[in-house]
Parts: C-alpha cells; sequence; structure tokens
C-alpha cells in the first residue's frame, strides 16, 4: 500500500508509526511487513469483511438528525495504533496515580475540604463549579471512590510527549468499541496476532465487573448489578446493551427501578420486587433523581439520592464526581496529586491558561489566533473555539462569552497532535488521533491495556469525537522483540 | 426477569402476529370483492368493526370506502394495528431486547420494516401488487418465527413469545372468520349457496387451512363445519382451541401463573359449549365478541400477574 507522500509533507505532526524519513517505526515494523505482503485486492477484501462484520455485529452509535435518528456503523480504519509496552507502562502508572489523587479530592471537597483551607485549591473554583453537587455533601462511599470508571484522554504533541487532555469522570464512553475493534481485527486479520505479541484487552468487562461488585453494601451475597440507560434513543445505546451483556447483568431503564419507603432500591421483575445493590449509571447527575435533581426528568428513579445517602445502594460513577471533570479544575490536578500522594505527577498536562485571573485572561484574549477555547463544563468537543481556524467573528464572539462568565474558560496552546497512517482513497495518508485509555477504581485500581483511538477521518480535522464524524483504530501495544 | 422485558416480549410477538394476520385479512377481504355476485354488497363499516377499529377509523377519515380502508390497515401510523406501525413497534421492542435474542432477529425484523417502507408506494398502484407485497410480508413472518423455533432456547424469554404470539392468533383467527357477516346477501339470491361456500372457502384459504380443513374434516365447505374447524381443531395451528392449548402449557412451566391458568380454562369452557349446528352469521357474530372478551381477560390476567406484579408487592410493602 502506497504512503501518500503529499499529505504527509503537508502535515508537520509526530507519526505514532512512521518515522520522519517515512520509515516504520520499530514497534510498527512487523505490522508493515505483513501488509505489504497483501496485495491492493486482499486489503480490499479484507476492508469490505471488515465492514460486513460491523454491520452483522451491529456495532453502531445513534445521530440524532431532523430526519429521525439514525443507527450508524461505526467508521472503522484497519491499520491499528502501535505503542511498546515499554511506552505504556508507566502511561499506565500515570493513570492510576491521577485517578486515585482525583478521587482523593472528590472526597475532600465533599468533606472537610482540606485543599481549600490548605490554600491550595481557590475557594472561587469550587463556588464557581456547576457539578459540585450540594446534596452529596457529608458522604464517603465505599473506598472513598467517586469515579469509578474514568476515560482519561490522551493526546500525543510534535516533540513526542503524551499529554492528558481533558479527565472524564462522568459518564465516559467508547469502551465496547475498544472491544469490538479488537475482536474485528482477530477475525478478520488472524495472521497478525501470530507474527507480534499484541497485549490482549478483553479482559475489561471481568474487571469493571470484578470493580461494580466490590462496591455493593450486602456483602455475603451475590450482588445484583444492573446497568441504567436513558433507553434507545441515546447515542450510547449499544454500548449499554453490549457492557450488560458482556457482564451478564441486567439493563434497565429508569422506570424499572423505585425505591420504597426504606429507602431501599427494587427492580420491578416478573414475579415482584427484587433488591438491587450496584448501579452502573450512563445518565447525567441532572437526570438521576427528580426528588432532587431536575424535576422533569423521567430517565431517573425517585427517591434514589436517599437510598444512595443511606448507604442502601452503590452508584457508579458516584453523583458529584464531575466535580472534578471540569476544565478548570483540570489545570490544578498536577497540584492535587502533588497534595493527596506528595509525588510528582507521572502525566503532562497540556498548558494551560485560566481566565478567571486577570494576566491569564489578558494573555488569552490577546492570542485567541493562537489558542485552544474551553468552556468548563462541555464534553463532546462541543462549544470550543479553535483560535487559528476560526473566524474573526467568531473570535470576537469568544471574547465577549470569556469576559461575561471568566471562570467558565480556560485555553490552551494549540497542540500538534500526532497522527497515524489511515486508509483513504487506497492510500495510507495521516489523519490525527487521541486515546482515550479507560481506567477503573474500587477495591483495586485498573487501567487498560492501551483503550479506544479515535481517529479524525477528515484531512486536517483534530476533531475526533464520533458524533462529528470521528472513526477508530484498535490500539496495540506490542511486547517488543528481545 | 425485568417486567418491562417480559412486556416488550410479549408485545413485540403480538404485534408481528398481528401484522401477519392484518395482511392475511387485506387478502380475504380483496378476494371476497371478486367473489361477491351483482345484488350483494361488502359492508365497509362493518369490516372496520369486525376489525375492531370502527371508532378510530372515523376519527380520522369521512366515508368508509375501499382505498381508505386498505391504507388505514396497511400504511396508516395513527393505526396502531395497521401493518406498517405493528412492524415498527416490533422493531422498537426488538431493540431493547437484542440481547436475549437470537443474533439474526433484529436484523430479520429490521429487513421486514424496511421491505415495507421501500416497497409501500409500488403495493397501492394495483390489487396484483398489493397480494405480492402482503404474501411476502407473510413469508418474511414466516422466516422470523423459525428463527426464534429453531434458534431459540426454550425458556422465560420464549415462553413471553409464544403467550404473545397465541392470544393474537387466537383474536386474528375469530376476526378473520367474523368477515363474512359485512357481507349482504339476500338470501333468496340465485347464488346465494355458491357465494357462501366460495365465501367460507375464501375464510378457510387465507388461514391456510383449506387443506387441512378437507384432511381433517370434510370435503364440503359450509359455515357449521368451517366454524367449528376454525374454533375446536386442535390439529390445526391456527385454531382457537389450539391457541389456548399453546397458552395453557406455556402457562405450566412458568412461575405464579395459576390466575392466568384460571383465566385460560375459562376460555376453555366457553368454547366447549359452542354449538355449531344451529349456527347463522349474526349468532356466530355475538359468539366471536364473546370469545374475544374470554381472550381479552387472559390478557388481563398476564398483564396483572407478570407485567405489573411489582405494583401488588410495592403496595403490600406500604400496607405492611
Amino acid at each position: 500500500m502506497k504512503i501518500s507522500s503529499i499529505e504527509y509533507a503537508s502535515v508537520k505532526a509526530y507519526d505514532e508509526l512512521l518515522d520522519q524519513h517515512l520509515r516504520p517505526r520499530a514497534v510498527a515494523k512487523p505490522l508493515f511487513d505483513y501488509l505489504s505482503s497483501l496485495d491492493e485486492k486482499e486489503l480490499q477484501d479484507r476492508r469490505h469483511a471488515v465492514e460486513a462484520t460491523i454491520m452483522a455485529m451491529g456495532i453502531t452509535f445513534t445521530i440524532y438528525s431532523d430526519a429521525g435518528n439514525i443507527d450508524r456503523a461505526w467508521p472503522f480504519d484497519v491499520v491499528p495504533r502501535v505503542m511498546s509496552r515499554r511506552e505504556w507502562e508507566p502511561i499506565q502508572a500515570g493513570l492510576k496515580q491521577r485517578l486515585t489523587a482525583l478521587n482523593m479530592f472528590i472526597n475532600d471537597l465533599y468533606n472537610k475540604q482540606q485543599i481549600v483551607k490548605d490554600g491550595v485549591f481557590p475557594i472561587e473554583v469550587l463556588k464557581g463549579s456547576a457539578n459540585f453537587r450540594k446534596q452529596c455533601v457529608g458522604v464517603t462511599p465505599r473506598f472513598g471512590a467517586w469515579a469509578h470508571i474514568c476515560g482519561t484522554d490522551l493526546v500525543r504533541d510534535s516533540d513526542g510527549t503524551m499529554y492528558v487532555l481533558e479527565d472524564n469522570l462522568r459518564v465516559p464512553s467508547g469502551v465496547s468499541y475498544m472491544l469490538e475493534n479488537r475482536q474485528i481485527m482477530k477475525r478478520i486479520f488472524p495472521e497478525l496476532f501470530r507474527t507480534s505479541t499484541i497485549l490482549p484487552v478483553d479482559d475489561y468487562p471481568t474487571q469493571l465487573y470484578n470493580t461494580l461488585a466490590a462496591l455493593s453494601p450486602r456483602s455475603g451475597e451475590v450482588p445484583v448489578i444492573v446497568v441504567l440507560t436513558p433507553g434507545i434513543y441515546n447515542s450510547a445505546y449499544f454500548e449499554h446493551s453490549y457492557l450488560a451483556q458482556q457482564m451478564g447483568v441486567y439493563l434497565v431503564e429508569g422506570s424499572d427501578l423505585m425505591v420504597d419507603e426504606n429507602d431501599v432500591v427494587y427492580m420491578k421483575n416478573i414475579t415482584g420486587l427484587q433488591r438491587v445493590d450496584v448501579i452502573y449509571r450512563r445518565i447525567d447527575d441532572d437526570f438521576l433523581d427528580p426528588e432532587v435533581f431536575n424535576p422533569e426528568s423521567v430517565l431517573g428513579i425517585r427517591g434514589l439520592m436517599r437510598a444512595w445517602r443511606s448507604g442502601n445502594v452503590a452508584i457508579a460513577n458516584a453523583p458529584g464526581a464531575g466535580v472534578a471533570d471540569d476544565k478548570v479544575v483540570y489545570t490544578f490536578v498536577p497540584k492535587i496529586i502533588k497534595y493527596y500522594l506528595d509525588q510528582d505527577p507521572i502525566l503532562q498536562n497540556v498548558p494551560s491558561y485560566m481566565c478567571m485571573y486577570e494576566d491569564q485572561r489578558d494573555y488569552v484574549l490577546k492570542n485567541l489566533d493562537k489558542l485552544v477555547v474551553k468552556p468548563a463544563n462541555e464534553s463532546g468537543g462541543y462549544g470550543m473555539l479553535i483560535g487559528p481556524r476560526a473566524t474573526q467573528a467568531e473570535r470576537d464572539q469568544f471574547k465577549e462569552l470569556i469576559l461575561n462568565n471568566p471562570r467558565n474558560y480556560m485555553a490552551q496552546p494549540t497542540l500538534n497532535i500526532s497522527t497515524a497512517p489511515t486508509i483513504i482513497e487506497g492510500q495510507l495518508a495521516p489523519r490525527h488521533l487521541d486515546l482515550r485509555p479507560f481506567v477503573l477504581q474500587s477495591d483495586k485500581l485498573y487501567a487498560t491495556t492501551g483503550g479506544l483511538t479515535r481517529v479524525a477521518m477528515r484531512q486536517g480535522s483534530l476533531v475526533v469525537n464520533s458524533s462529528q464524524g470521528g472513526g477508530s483504530k484498535d490500539t496495540w501495544i506490542v511486547e517488543e522483540d528481545v | 426477569m425485568l417486567a418491562r422485558d417480559a412486556e416488550n416480549l410479549y408485545w413485540m410477538a403480538r404485534y408481528l402476529e398481528r401484522a401477519e394476520n392484518t395482511a392475511r385479512l387485506i387478502i380475504k377481504i380483496s378476494d371476497t370483492l371478486l367473489d361477491i355476485p351483482n345484488g350483494a354488497s361488502l359492508g365497509w363499516g362493518t369490516l372496520l368493526k369486525v376489525a375492531g377499529l370502527d371508532q378510530l377509523y372515523q376519527e380520522y377519515y369521512d366515508d368508509a370506502n375501499e382505498n381508505d380502508i386498505m391504507h388505514f390497515l396497511i400504511a396508516d401510523e395513527r393505526n396502531p394495528s395497521s401493518i406498517l406501525a405493528c412492524v415498527k413497534f416490533a422493531r422498537e421492542n426488538t431493540r431493547t431486547l437484542r440481547e436475549m435474542l437470537p443474533e439474526d432477529l433484529w436484523e430479520r425484523i429490521n429487513g421486514l420494516y424496511l421491505y415495507i417502507q421501500n416497497n409501500l408506494q409500488e403495493a397501492s398502484k394495483n390489487r396484483r401488487n398489493k397480494y405480492m407485497f402482503l404474501q411476502s410480508i407473510i413469508s418474511q413472518r414466516h422466516a422470523i418465527i423459525g428463527l426464534i423455533a429453531c434458534a431459540m432456547e426454550q425458556d422465560l424469554a420464549y415462553h413471553f413469545i409464544k403467550l404473545g404470539r397465541s392470544i393474537e392468533r387466537a383474536d386474528m383467527t375469530t376476526r378473520i372468520m367474523d368477515i363474512n357477516y359485512a357481507i349482504s346477501l339476500p338470501e333468496d339470491h340465485p347464488l346465494f349457496e355458491i357465494t357462501m361456500q366460495t365465501l367460507w372457502a375464501g375464510i378457510l384459504k387465507s388461514l391456510s387451512a383449506f387443506q387441512t380443513y378437507r384432511r381433517l374434516k370434510a370435503f364440503h365447505v359450509n359455515m357449521p363445519d368451517v366454524v367449528d374447524f376454525l374454533f375446536h381443531e386442535k390439529r390445526f395451528p391456527r385454531s382457537v382451541k389450539h391457541c389456548l392449548a399453546e397458552i395453557d402449557a406455556c402457562l405450566q412451566l412458568m412461575p405464579q401463573s395459576e390466575k392466568i391458568i384460571i383465566a385460560t380454562n375459562s376460555a376453555l369452557t366457553n368454547l366447549s359449549q359452542l354449538n355449531t349446528k344451529a349456527m347463522n352469521l349474526t349468532k356466530l357474530h355475538e359468539y366471536i365478541d364473546v370469545s374475544q372478551l374470554y381472550l381479552g381477560k387472559i390478557h388481563q390476567a398476564i398483564d396483572l400477574v407478570y407485567f405489573r406484579a411489582y405494583e401488588t408487592q410495592a403496595s403490600a410493602q406500604i400496607s405492611a
């Protein structure tokens, strides 16, 4: 397969698989040897087989549009992203370190607020947080863990450094695609798995089950665990159904559960009520319980917060965990790690400017054409400004937004995020990508081997979100030849 | 099993059965129009009553004519019993149940839905196209049943599917049997005898029952024998008796089914009291109404015992 040298010449980013002379890096050598052994037709056949497999496996996500909701097949590129185990291991350790500190931070905020008293975390930031839930004050969930499932977004800059872009602590999604991508590759390219030592990813559902089971308030019994979904119209419904199926637990909607006057949660079965111990919820805090949050919510369960506060049910992620999933709080994470663990952060944050501080705000406003500006509480790539690509009118609009609510904005230099060769019209062309590993914490800590690689399929695009035309690749952590 | 999942399985099966039988009903109506002689007429209003859709129809349409009724029965989504609406509901239900159904089932039902959507226009052009379209829906439905029969573990989920299918089938068999009630043909009409014979043979054919009737019941087609056959012939899978026996067999294997078994036994008793000897179309119509009420009571019992079991238990907990 031909490498598109024209496209590569126009992109000055680090490439995950090719060096600056467009030769395969050592980790990608066996992969390229194999790919070059296939002729055009063979490769084309395999790609068709991949598409057919995706359709047959029913791997879809839902797009909302005026024409009604449609299920789209998940765009998948057959060239995997490859990383050596030697490089991966410190990243894995960094992810665990980060989640440990973040959970200590969340627990502190809802209890003593020592970090605020010690002057490390400013009270103004806490006050401005939309995701701080006063209903959670005074609660300490089991193991002090609030964010049990975390999806951390990593990107690599042009000098090869990996940065944490954001910590998704609310309801991160994508892990089912990580698992399915591997299944597809095994089915369609089995030969590859013989030539390289690719570390497996398949233990995630077991690890997730164990993480959830450890949270059960009733010890000694097999816990009743449910996945709580907003329903089939949610874009991640496929994943909810998939995870429930993989773990062998119930997939429920809010109307399937009820809380009685003793603050115990039950599931409505055909033979009556069955007690529920652990809820892996895939709906936002706002919709969890109409009694305390959004009263209009029909997705949640009336009384759920009472049951959780009484310790009769575990909720993962815990309500209120999103307080640490805020792009302004993000900028404090290195300090948070130092404060609670007395360690230097293993993973780097992207240097960030906080608009709440006057000097930093002035810098941001003067350099809007060089920076990426992000609102504190949005996810999915919505509501941000990519300065260098924006029009003057868009930059002026953001200036206004920042001045009206400085606490809500932070800015970062535009990273030249890395690329990997991706099949585009029969050639290998560079496409930008990120990496979302998933990290679990309850009685134990666990991080996936690799994660979900999301790739922006359009030339030059930096937006990898599936809702905005992104695709994905299998992610290989490989044992290098000794 | 979650009550909602059980209810979705049950309704998925009912909707698919209803879609198939509505197709059968329409084929039968179309044939009838060809079979009745001059001097006889088909009462469109009565026909809607037989289908149980007269009130809903009047909400949306001014008068009862062939074109509007055909559209209403096949493609009008405001009619929850139209073929399109039934398959759409079944498809939505199946999506929430994918993890407990055979892998290909979703694709089959999705395929049926897409087929209907893509061919509606062509089907409405003429009677021949419509006939091909309806036959295709019936055979696609058969493939779906085949998949459930061959590839699904015969556990609770399977039983709920079978319950839904059997109740709906028994109900639709009685409705199709009732179509001739909509014909007005004077008894002194010279073609009365032969026409009635053709019409009753048409009922049998629309239920794929003609050959079986000849083998198991009689060579000649007449109303008492046809009615007796479609109610009582246990060996024929679309007869009311067979459907009730299927329901009973499921219930024997299901938990807490006592109340539903009682309701099923009442329906069986009612069935045994039917005397087809002195039957006429009006008496048959009245008897069919009563039979549908008995089926309705089985449905209510299923609903109360399984889909709303938690309500009883929740209120018991609160009063305790």
